[in-house]
């Protein structure tokens, strides 16, 4: 197959999927009881008051009726406005996806860097003493809620050391990568622990493997094999757990955000469900269900990048 | 500065108003209750960085109802009528001083010499299309302007404000952050970039606007108000609001100096953070009470003596110490103690054996009735636990249900609860507001979702409304507080207070009873 008509294949096998995505989040956040006249007002609105808000937000009509104006308008690109922000959904969905995503980059990233020499070692030293204290640390780590873990960086590296700040986002580019670094390492150190495991068991297996038998009766040395000809293969299971993961890391994010006074997408959407900003809700669940499929969809083109049997499957 | 004080300096001119017909209030009345800010060593300029729980959504003083965005406004809006810097008085804002026709039907306001953040004058067309603009029943504090007839302009200089009826809080509904006098041509041009760039006539003006992070006032170079130096106010330069959800965040961001104030310090971390003498900590009483909803249109709720009983089986002082580490104060009233609030009504006491025998005269078959509580919010789940041991004790049983704070709530104005642990703030500083929102059901919002249908008050609570004299609204209020509170209303738990903390070279900082804080006159002595 070739690779454009393999993308744009792709491409189109997302529309159903997000049109699934937000039918099932619009009607479980219209099916939980909650009304965002109410909750802004805190009790407040007379009944007149309640009506006029909801005539004029649409709120008065049939839920399918609402979602199928909400389909409707996110065709031509709109999102709607925020009842309670009284703002363009996409304009404030969009300034928050930049951050968000950036955390979630820098937050791989680490968790490469951690995981990457680590797992190598232990696979290198397995059932050795380096690889003991290294899968025990995994655990240590995977242990610790990131709410907890967060607490202590800030502590330690924000406060005692006063490297790194600890809440914000920052203005310039430098800056905002600054501000970063404890957010996600935070990430990263929760994220890390599931990486070192494949990793270390995928480059295990591929170390049986008959062309590293191969490499090494050619008289390679052992980092070498490893590097050279075992790594490329086993990277291919740490892209999948990045990816099939990036769902669960951006809802990881929310509790690292709202720590972290970090404006990113995920606090965003806890306010939004706590206010019943419908459409700010919707907004975002498209968002995510993009986010996820297009990571995806790119975790399988990179497959290509890595092994290029792929293509050819 | 107390409330009985601030409450007296209030009555006096309104006494005065009442008997000099057409007595024109002058800006020096009022002035005299702000305390006179010290000109000598007041140091101008700098940034004052401040990290609150809440963030603001929008700048758009006609919509909002949410903290976040109201005391954000009150940094950067003016309305005719301003609270003082106790959040307990009021002072003239945007009018300069205003008269009451002798019948108390018409209100005149006079206009200040004063200018937009745009350096556009205020004229009575801009204060004439706020009040219109607010009064249009979608908008959610409408109801404040309810006895308004009309709202029309005299001449370039006077405004007038009709009623249907005397009401007399309406100064104080006047100062409302709802009420903030807009600019019209901005407001006209784009209510949804006025959100986001307001133009308003406060001590402050919006630079920028950053969601979910910071927004960065800085002062307004056409404020009305001087200060002791005889130049505009403030004396900051600029201000930055910092939004830092998470409360551990705040406090550790204080201590390592990343913020000048923080607002809203947790109870359980108050003490710690007062052994820093770096830093100043400091409780305020604001207009605010925690207290469990009783829906009275529930059985066994809807029996007075039911609800007494649990009021009796309720360990207030023991609440107070393990929920609140202390701040605050176990309530003698159904509402927060703002201006005609009694100190002379008795706090039901924590008596067992009332509560049994009562619990016994109500014929309670024994259903266990169900509190809720929001989701995740550790205090009042401790307190439903308290309260439940106690409720044991008398006989009465309970579970614990937990909902998410959108669900509980929307739960709780459909009728659709029992007891629900939460709270109630009052947006003005008159009793009028909470005491018709909170107790008298035909007002509009069922008396706070406890259907609670009392006759005598409803009655008592339309004159005091109506009533000019202050000394005749308090006897009213207090008469009305010790009902409401004696019919088991509700289960009163706390007087809360907030508690903020600052570094110590931030002078002048005060906490306004209302919620928000008196930025405009704060300076940092760095």
């Amino acid at each position: 197959m070739n690779l454009l008509s393999y993308i744009v294949s792709r491409l189109l096998q997302m529309i159903p999927v997000v049109i699934g995505v937000s039918l099932v989040a619009f009607l479980a956040i219209h099916l939980v009881p909650g009304d965002p006249v109410q909750l802004m007002m805190h009790g407040r609105a007379t009944p007149e008051t309640l009506q006029a808000a909801h005539a004029k937000l649409g709120l008065d009509q049939p839920l399918l009726v609402q979602y199928w104006n909400f389909i409707r308008n996110a065709a031509t690109g709109s999102l709607g406005t925020s009842i309670i922000q009284n703002a363009d959904v996409g304009k404030i969905v969009g300034e928050r996806l930049l951050p968000t995503v950036l955390l979630l980059v820098t937050s791989a990233v680490f968790a490469i860097l951690i995981a990457l020499p680590l797992s190598i070692i232990a696979a290198r030293r397995s059932d050795q003493l380096a690889d003991h204290v290294i899968r025990l640390l995994g655990i240590i780590g995977f242990a610790m809620p990131p709410f907890w873990v967060g607490i202590i960086l800030m502590l330690f590296f924000g406060i005692y050391l006063d490297w790194f700040p600890i809440s914000g986002y920052g203005r310039s580019f430098g800056d905002r990568m600054y501000h970063l670094v404890l957010p996600s390492l935070t990430i990263a150190l929760f994220l890390a622990p599931i990486l070192i495991q494949s990793l270390r068991a995928a480059i295990l297996d591929v170390m049986t493997a008959e062309y590293i038998t191969v490499a090494r009766a050619k008289g390679l040395g052992p980092w070498r094999v490893l590097i050279k000809h075992a790594l490329r293969n086993a990277l291919m299971p740490v892209t999948t757990i990045l990816a099939v993961n990036i769902g669960w890391l951006l809802s990881g994010a929310v509790v690292v955000e709202y720590l972290f006074s970090f404006p990113g997408l995920g606090s965003l959407l806890v306010r939004a469900v706590g206010q019943r900003d419908y459409p700010v809700i919707q907004g975002l669940s498209l968002v995510f269900a993009i986010l996820v499929l297009f990571v995806n969809l790119l975790a399988d083109l990179s497959y290509m990048l890595i092994d290029r049997r792929v293509l050819k499957a | 500065m107390t409330v009985r004080k601030s409450f007296e300096s209030l009555g006096g001119w309104s006494r005065h108003a009442l008997f000099a017909s057409a007595f024109i209030l002058t800006a020096f009345s009022l002035a005299a209750v702000s305390p006179e800010a010290r000109a000598e060593g007041i140091k101008r300029g700098g940034t004052l960085i401040m990290a609150r729980p809440d963030e603001p959504l929008t700048f758009d003083p006609f919509i909002p109802g949410d903290n976040g965005s109201i005391y954000a406004i009150e940094q950067v809006c003016d309305a005719l009528v301003e609270a003082d810097d106790s959040g307990r008085g009021l002072r003239p804002g945007i009018a300069e001083s205003w008269e009451m026709s002798p019948d108390g039907l018409t209100y005149t306001f006079k206009i200040r010499d004063a200018k937009f953040s745009n350096g556009d004058p205020v004229t009575v067309d801009d204060v004439v299309f706020t009040l219109k603009t607010l009064s249009d029943p979608s908008k959610y504090l409408a109801f404040v302007l309810k006895p308004v007839k009309n709202i029309t302009a005299v001449d370039d200089k006077h405004v007038k404000v009709e009623l249907k009826e005397p009401y007399a809080p309406l100064l104080s509904a006047l100062s409302a952050y709802a009420a903030s006098i807009v600019n019209k041509k901005a407001y006209e041009a784009s209510p949804e970039k006025f959100g986001t760039s307001p133009v308003c006539a406060g001590p402050f003006m919006v630079e920028s606007y950053e969601r979910g992070s910071t927004v960065i006032l800085k002062a307004n170079p056409y404020y009305w108000d001087k200060g002791a130096d005889g130049k505009p106010l403030p004396y900051l330069d600029g201000v930055e609001l910092k939004y830092v959800p998470e409360s551990n965040s705040r406090v550790l961001g204080l201590r390592n100096g990343d913020y000048d104030m923080i607002s809203t310090v947790a109870f359980n971390q108050a003490k710690a953070l007062q052994s820093d003498s770096n830093l100043v900590v400091e409780s305020t009483p604001i207009f605010r009470l925690d207290y469990v909803y009783l829906n009275h249109q529930k059985k066994p709720l809807d029996n007075k003596d039911f609800r007494l009983a649990l009021n009796y089986a309720a360990d207030r002082e023991a609440i107070l110490k393990a929920v609140y580490f202390g701040y605050g104060e176990v309530p003698n009233s159904y509402m927060p103690k703002v201006n005609f609030h009694s100190d002379t009504v008795p706090v039901i006491p924590f008596d067992l054996a009332k509560a049994k025998e009562l619990v016994q005269k109500s014929g309670y078959d024994g259903t266990p009735i169900q509190i809720m509580v929001d989701t995740g919010n550790a205090p009042s789940r401790q307190v439903a636990t308290i309260l439940q041991q106690g409720w044991e004790a008398a006989g009465v049983k309970s579970e614990i249900v937990e909902m998410d704070v959108g669900t509980a709530w929307t739960m709780t104005t459909k009728g659709d609860y029992q007891a629900y642990v939460s709270y109630i703030t009052s947006d003005i500083n008159d009793t009028d507001e909470l005491a018709t929102i909170q107790a008298d059901v035909t007002a509009g919002s069922q008396a706070f979702f406890t259907w609670y249908d009392n006759k005598d008050v409803q009655k008592m609570l339309t004159e005091a409304r109506r009533e000019p004299d202050p000394a005749k609204r308090a006897a009213l209020y207090a008469k009305v507080q010790e009902i409401v509170y004696n019919d088991a209303y509700s289960i009163p738990l706390n007087f809360a207070p907030v508690i903020n903390g600052s570094q110590a070279y931030v002078k002048d900082l005060k906490q306004l009873a209302n919620g928000w804080w008196w930025l405009q006159k704060v300076w940092l002595d760095k």
